[in-house]
């Protein structure tokens, strides 16, 4: 049971994994992990839904009969009971799983790809980083979800385009992490000492700096991921999901457009569940394994 | 450096900020695949009214041509006009932003008011049950989803307890003194939706910063001069704590907005973001990007001001 899992939840993250392969210190923060209670249940929970996404679309029909019991409360047939036009909204939220940790899982893959190059190139070149440094202050500052309401209304509403969406104002949030990160070790005696050794700037990038900044990017890919989590969902909230694929925001918008938003309440509840227990324990992982690299908190190894 | 040239500095920033979003809202518009004529466009529309419509929208012009005269506009406060309504984008949402401003700076008000004792009391009893029932609380606090707190907080307050109204932003037929009144009232619900989204970030951050501070130098001598634990708290430790959470809330002004729009939608609240998602369902793209523009001119300028807070609170932002 303990060491599969976080393979299951970074697998899926091309970046993390052969970065965490050259790190000897990660066994040791994995032990350290381990014994973490809250932050290994809420790795449980994480585990489960990506199961749930995985599996579960496989063992229950999909949610697109119409049948004649409409807005039903939570009972033996229909366990979450059903919506206005007579769903399953246990399948509507099993479906939606998948659809948002595919939105999670994809949109945070390019966000934290294209956001660590930019930071670690930025700080490998001087030149550049000032430009970078603007663009992401500027990119920041600005109300991230009216932009992405622009670019989703614009394209049209759909899978592809919600993950490039998110990705695209996801970036320099994991830039502005990794960039002072990346800033100090450029600077460390090491790089020089490889600079020595090779002009192959790319080599010293891929083989020194990014290793250097594996932690961060790991943090950062849970913050991302939770963050990708709640954007969609508002997008999706506000009619920008995509129309043909269910989604918690999905199940939220077709409740708040019949107006049963309130009386249905399970219609609110269990899609509000799903996205509270997908982002409150990856924040508990990014916590937990916060705490198990601090050598203060980490107790002795 | 002066408060004037500190204040100068600032407001450059905040300039250079509009302009970053003005452009790159130019930018989305042109380079996007969707055409601002066929978007409108239905069955009947003929070559001939879309050609209209792209003469109207200056799309036949180079794209130089076309970014001046964009800025131009904007400049004389002209937004383009309405697909659906057919009057001025400005007047669609001169009398929205208003309200957004009065949600957004409320749960601002509303988040440092209920945040400062909270993580006050957490870090001076640290490790205790009320620190770890904070935490607790932060955490969860910042993974919420703001229309889900929304309803929760519509259903149980609005609904069961009927203490406070479920929505619009006041009611009609009050006057004076009463009407002030009923849109204090109408803003309790959304206001404190979104100050609980804001909340947990607030209360962790100041309370690590404060537990740190309390470790510090300073805090020590002042112990061994015999200066009060509360005016040590309070008066030294807080000071110095209040900065980083500052920072984060300049930070995460552009987030407040965007649970602003949500939260507006919950609560049928008349603000831009309920504007947005009228504008959505209707694909008005001049209003979608005028409100876009206008939330964040409101970000911009409550960015400055928190930078010019954060100069008040810590003399030396000034002098480097």
């Amino acid at each position: 049971m303990s060491a599969p899992l976080p393979e299951a939840v970074l697998g899926g993250l091309p970046v993390a994994a052969p970065a965490a392969a050259t790190r000897p210190a990660s066994s040791s923060t994995w032990r350290a992990f381990r014994r973490q209670p809250l932050g290994m249940a809420a790795l449980v929970v994480l585990a489960l839904l990506v199961l749930v996404a995985v599996v579960g679309p496989w063992v229950l029909a999909a949610p697109a009969s119409y049948g004649t019991l409409v807005l039903a409360a939570p009972g033996a047939g229909h366990l979450f009971g059903t919506d206005a036009l007579g769903r399953d909204v246990l399948a509507e939220v099993v479906y939606g799983t998948r659809q948002s940790v595919l939105v999670a899982v994809a949109a945070s893959a390019i966000a934290i790809v294209v956001g660590t190059l930019v930071a670690v190139v930025g700080a490998y070149v001087p030149r550049l980083d000032a430009v970078v440094s603007v663009v992401v202050d500027l990119t920041l500052s600005l109300p991230v979800l009216p932009l992405m309401i622009l670019v989703a209304a614009l394209a049209g509403p759909s899978t592809t385009t919600l993950v490039l969406v998110v990705a695209a104002f996801s970036w320099p949030e994991v830039t502005r992490l990794v960039r002072s990160q990346a800033l100090t070790v450029v600077g460390l005696a090491y790089v020089d000492a490889a600079r020595l050794m090779t002009r192959n700037h790319a080599w010293i990038i891929a083989r020194h700096v990014v290793p250097a900044v594996t932690p961060v990017i790991v943090v950062s890919v849970v913050v991302t991921a939770s963050r990708a989590v709640l954007s969609a969902a508002g997008l999706a909230f506000l009619g920008l999901g995509d129309p043909t694929s269910w989604s918690w925001g999905r199940i939220l918008y077709e409740a708040q457009s019949a107006g049963a938003m309130v009386s249905a309440w399970w219609l609110t509840l269990f899609p509000s569940l799903a996205i509270l227990a997908l982002v409150l324990s990856a924040t508990l992982v990014s916590i937990a394994y916060n705490d198990a690299r601090n050598p203060r908190t980490a107790g002795p190894a | 450096m002066s408060i004037a040239s500190f204040a100068l500095r600032r407001l450059g920033r905040g300039v250079l900020t509009v302009w970053f979003a003005v452009t790159v809202t130019f930018l989305l518009l042109r380079l996007l695949p969707g055409d601002p004529a066929l978007a409108v466009s239905s069955p009947t529309q003929t070559e001939a009214t879309r050609a209209l419509l792209l003469t109207q929208y200056g799309l036949d012009k180079p794209l130089a041509e076309q970014y001046l005269l964009y800025l131009g506009q904007l400049l004389r406060g002209n937004l383009g006009t309405s697909f659906t309504q057919s009057v001025p984008v400005l007047d669609v949402l001169a009398a929205r932003i208003p309200w957004t401003i009065l949600l957004t700076v409320g749960a601002l008000v509303l988040t440092v008011v209920i945040g400062i004792p909270l993580g006050v009391l957490a870090a001076s009893r640290r490790g205790g049950f009320l620190d770890k029932a904070v935490q607790v609380f932060g955490v969860t606090g910042q993974s919420l989803f703001v229309p889900s707190i929304g309803v929760l907080l519509l259903f149980v307050v609005g609904l069961k307890l009927r203490w406070a109204p479920i929505g619009g932003a006041y009611s009609d037929g009050t006057y004076g003194g009463q009407w002030y009144l009923s849109v204090l009232h109408h803003l309790v619900l959304p206001g404190l939706s979104l100050t609980l989204v804001q909340l947990g970030s607030y209360v962790l951050t100041l309370r690590a910063t404060l537990v740190d501070a309390l470790a510090d130098d300073y805090v020590v001598l002042a112990r061994a001069n015999g200066l009060s634990e509360r005016r040590i708290l309070w008066k030294h430790a807080l000071r110095n704590a209040l900065l980083p959470a500052t920072t984060l809330i300049g930070l995460q002004l552009g987030f407040l907005v965007g649970g602003a729009v949500l939260t507006e939608t919950v609560f049928a609240y008349p603000g831009v973001g309920r504007g947005i998602y009228e504008a959505v369902t209707q694909l008005d793209f001049p209003v979608l990007q005028g409100a876009f523009l206008m939330l964040a001119l409101t970000v911009v300028v409550a960015n400055t001001l928190t930078d010019l807070v954060y100069g008040w609170l810590d003399p030396r932002v000034k002098a480097s």
